[in-house]
């Protein structure tokens, strides 16, 4: 494949990414746990944008519309924030395996949802919702804590940031870990959450997390070019204008914010960080003006992908985590082999 | 003469000592009759659950009980006098001694400073069972029943090791017969009803191959999560709400209302729940966590909770 | 009198646990090529960044008479361009990439590139000889593209101050020599003012129109080559044996050895 002088988002790769998106969704609405036979699916679907009769009884017609489609918009919207914020972290720590859970998200996330989970469940109808909220919290928190951590080093260097999140990540975890030991029969219902999955989604989930993912999807879009600046180091990037410590404020800030909305709804779902903005490295090109838009898409479709081998592979639940690493980890493998020349 | 006067005073004597002998045997015998009832059958060696062989010298009166449906089973058939501790998930009877120990993570230390003679549990997690043998305590380890024959077996061996062998078969008949009774009662619908038994809100569930389903079966219900196989996922797949919609169960039953706060009105707010029969029909039934799911003599509530349920919707029409 | 481009008055700079200039103070004017030399550890690199703002503890850097700190870092990217002597090569992307990164000074936050951006930067890879290589990506580049490859992009950035930090690493005799003259055929052109450290004295001698000599953290001479480039200054600051002949007009400084045969 000749490779063009300039990397820059073509309409033809847009299109497709779009393209490839609703298709996945698509089928991800035809094709479900429940047989609602993918024919009258969609003759509902044309029913209700042309205003027919639905073909489906009100219990099938609450299975696709209360269940179904928002259970596969919000696998897109997670997807496409995680996989963002993936390639976001990859610019800013200029680190092919940062992920965006790297600074303490995944971990402060964690041990939020534990302290709910322990400390308050006599607050029955409140627990529920306190869930989200909680790892929301956590999240941004351990993000929080890292930052802070580092820039009390004088100087948000991208190595201080990261060894911060590490020193951060350990801590939450293994606070985590204590109070989960000294309360054991909370543990299930812990790592359920943790596991990673959209089981008991609805359409109020997508609306709580949409406002946070859309504007950070907003913010790095709109920042993929500096990204690219970023990737040439401090003093580069200072002499071409940018100020690359409040620039990596804002992409962390952005990348963690949809983070987070994502990991409250959803748990703990890897894999899908690191994997889809190298696909897109791999494929299309290595300038972030691609791989952060592409991103959004190439995310959103492979996840909503997983999700779907998820709830219909087997009779019960898969863990959509399993589901990301067996689907994405060959499949990885093939077009790494094919271009391995091009990684940086 | 003197020989005359000296056997008959031997013959007297020896008729004393014989009178005497027979008294005393009786009343020795009358003695070990009263101190058996009192060690009846002790020192005692039974067949645990796992096939093993439990050896008691004396009646066990310092026991610890680390298994709540052990508890429940203990203070059932009398035993309740000689328990001293029980573990913090002992929640029934409310009058048992409740501590900090833990029955999931057990610390052999702390057991120990209740100078056990006896430790029950339902699980030897970590070899308990073997530290607890170096100081020269005794476990009874009673697992999880897996039929309600289990369970029966159970109330008799609680009811021999702590002494109370007549109270211990006694629970196990009579537990059997009502439950038997309740399930001769209700209603056996021509078309089986099908029912969902919940465990989280996260839709995890049990089929009808474990315990719960098993009581589940003796109504004739139809568990929708068997599908082909209900022996897969160990017997406790998590479904997806879409299945269970689909499937309609005319019953749903709620072992998540004290863990993880669901009940009928949280159970309609979910998202396309609504057009369930059961939730329209009121046919969501409560039932205590604890209830669900342990296996002691308080099944009988849970075999009255169903019935119950099943009279309602066949009242229903 | 023409303001000079640049300034720096007792300019102290440094790093968290040392401190490596001490007070320098020094002119640059517009137009003009000024090569800073200096032994190892002289601050030749701390100078460059102190120009660039990275590291000044005390004193100023003027920029066109204002204070650098007053500047927005865009405007000052528009003055001054810069080449790093290791710089970060971003293996994936392609040159183009790479130059049009050059641009970032001139473009608003939104801003995608112009067909403006496009032109400056076809012109600067044609006139740097990369424009076979426009669609190469930088980690397939040899030692000596990439060099060229990293001044145009600071050429990209159409700046008035060139900033080279040792921009001949790497590059053999003949590649050192053309890049050279192309800086010096292109600031004769465009009216750039070039400021660079250079290892080589001798080319430091044929190209620059002054000199400036460090040594620890000090200025220690400053002037035409002439002035700068002779035995007793070499031997005091670089602590070693030479002979200056001059070839053509310009100087050229012989290592001799003095000890063996």
């Amino acid at each position: 494949m000749t490779t063009r002088p300039v990397t820059r988002l073509r309409a033809r790769t847009l299109a497709g990414g779009i393209a490839v998106l609703l298709a996945t969704m698509l089928m991800a609405v035809l094709i479900g746990a429940a047989e609602l036979g993918w024919q009258r699916v969609l003759a509902e679907i044309w029913a209700q944008l042309v205003g027919g009769t639905s073909p489906l009884s009100e219990r099938e017609a609450a299975i696709l519309w209360q269940l179904r489609v928002p259970r596969v918009l919000l696998a897109g919207a997670v997807g496409a924030a995680l996989a963002m914020s993936g390639a976001a972290f990859q610019g800013v720590f200029r680190n092919p395996l940062a992920d965006p859970f790297l600074l303490g998200a995944a971990a402060g996330a964690g041990m939020a949802a534990t302290i709910v989970v322990v400390f308050a469940p006599a607050l029955t109808l409140w627990a529920a919702s306190a869930l989200p909220v909680a790892a929301f919290a956590g999240a941004v928190g351990g993000v929080a804590l890292s930052w802070l951590l580092s820039t009390s080093y004088g100087g948000v260097s991208p190595t201080t940031l990261l060894l911060a999140g590490v020193a951060v990540s350990a801590f939450l975890t293994a606070v985590q870990t204590f109070v989960q030991q000294l309360n054991a029969d909370t543990i299930r219902q812990v790592y359920n959450w943790m596991l990673g999955g959209l089981a008991i989604t609805g359409w109020a989930d997508f609306v709580s997390v949409i406002p946070y993912i859309g504007a950070a999807a907003v913010v790095l879009m709109v920042c993929a070019r500096l990204l690219d600046v970023l990737s040439l180091g401090d003093a580069e990037a200072a002499s071409l204008g940018v100020n690359p410590g409040r620039l990596r404020l804002l992409l962390i800030s952005a990348a963690s914010l949809a983070t987070a909305a994502a990991v409250s709804v959803s748990g703990l779902i890897g894999f899908v960080g690191i994997i889809v903005p190298h696909f897109i490295r791999l494929t299309v090109g290595a300038s972030y003006r691609v791989i952060v838009p592409l991103s959004v898409l190439g995310g959103a479709s492979f996840l909503i992908v997983a999700d779907q081998i998820a709830r219909t592979a087997m009779p019960g639940e898969l863990p959509i985590g399993v589901v990301t690493a067996f689907a994405g980890a060959p499949f990885f493998i093939i077009v790494l082999r094919r271009n391995a020349e091009k990684l940086w | 003469m003197r020989s005359h006067r000296w056997s008959m005073r031997r013959v007297a004597a020896a008729v004393s000592v014989l009178a005497l002998t027979i008294a005393g045997c009786a009343d020795r015998e009358g003695d070990s009759r009263s101190a058996s009832a009192a060690d009846s059958g002790f020192p005692l060696t039974v067949t645990t659950p796992d096939g093993g062989k439990l050896t008691l010298e004396s009646k066990p009166e310092r026991i610890v009980s680390l298994s709540p449906t052990a508890t429940e089973m203990l203070y059932a058939v009398g035993a309740g006098d000689q328990v001293v501790a029980v573990d913090d998930q002992s929640n029934y009877p409310k009058d048992a001694p409740r501590t900090k120990l833990s029955g999931l993570t057990p610390s052999p230390d702390k057991i120990s400073d209740y100078a056990p003679d006896l430790v029950v549990v339902d699980n030897d997690v970590d070899n308990l069972s073997a530290t607890l043998d170096k100081i020269g305590t005794k476990t009874l380890i009673l697992p999880a029943a897996k039929t309600l024959d289990d369970a029966y077996a159970q109330f008799e061996l609680v009811g021999k090791v702590t002494g109370h062998p007549d109270e211990g078969k006694d629970l196990a008949d009579r537990t059997k017969r009502e439950i038997e009774k309740i399930v001769a009662d209700a209603p056996k619908p021509a078309d089986p009803l099908t029912y969902y038994h919940e465990l989280d809100q996260t839709y995890y569930t049990v089929t009808s191959e474990t315990f719960i389903g098993q009581v589940y079966a003796l109504f004739g219900l139809r568990n929708i999560a068997d599908g082909d196989d209900p022996s897969a996922h160990g017997g406790y797949p998590q479904l997806s709400a879409e299945k269970i919609i689909e499937a309609d169960p005319d019953l749903i039953f709620l072992a998540d209302t004290i863990c993880c706060g669901q009940s009928p009105e949280t159970v309609r707010k979910r998202p396309g729940w609504d057009t369930l029969t059961a939730v329209r029909n009121g046919h969501v039934i409560a039932l205590d966590d604890d209830i669900a799911s342990r296996w002691g003599p308080r099944i009988v509530d849970l075999v009255r909770t169903i019935a119950d349920a099943v009279e309602k919707v066949e009242g229903a029409g | 009198m023409v303001s000079p481009v640049v300034e720096l008055r007792n300019v102290r700079a440094g790093y968290r646990d040392r401190l490596v200039l001490d007070g320098v103070s020094l002119t640059v004017s517009a137009g003009e090529w000024m090569a800073v030399i200096g032994p190892n550890g002289a601050g030749k690199s701390t100078l460059v960044k102190a120009m660039l703002g990275l590291t000044r503890l005390g004193g100023e850097v003027l920029i066109r008479g204002r204070d650098r700190r007053t500047l927005p870092a865009r405007e000052s990217a528009r003055i001054i361009g810069y080449a790093p002597q290791q710089p970060a090569i971003p293996g994936g992307l392609t040159v183009t990439d790479y130059v049009l990164l050059g641009r970032t000074p001139h473009l608003g936050l939104l801003a995608r590139e112009r067909s403006a951006d496009q032109r400056v930067v076809a012109d600067v890879l044609r006139r740097l000889d990369l424009d076979k290589l426009a669609a190469r990506r930088l980690g397939t580049l040899s030692g000596g593209e990439r060099q060229r490859a990293v001044l145009a992009r600071a050429l990209a950035q159409q700046a008035d101050v060139l900033l080279l930090d040792e921009p001949t690493t790497g590059l053999d005799l003949g590649h050192a020599q053309a890049l050279l003259d192309l800086v010096d055929r292109l600031r004769r052109e465009d009216g750039t003012t070039v400021v660079s450290t250079l290892h080589d004295l001798t080319l430091a001698g044929q190209y620059a129109d002054r000199v400036l000599l460090l040594d620890g953290g000090e200025t220690v001479a400053a002037g035409p080559p002439e002035e700068v480039l002779t035995p007793e200054l070499l031997a005091r600051h670089y602590d070693a044996d030479v002979e200056v002949v001059t070839v053509a007009g310009r100087q050229v400084v012989i290592p001799v050895r003095t000890n063996g045969r």
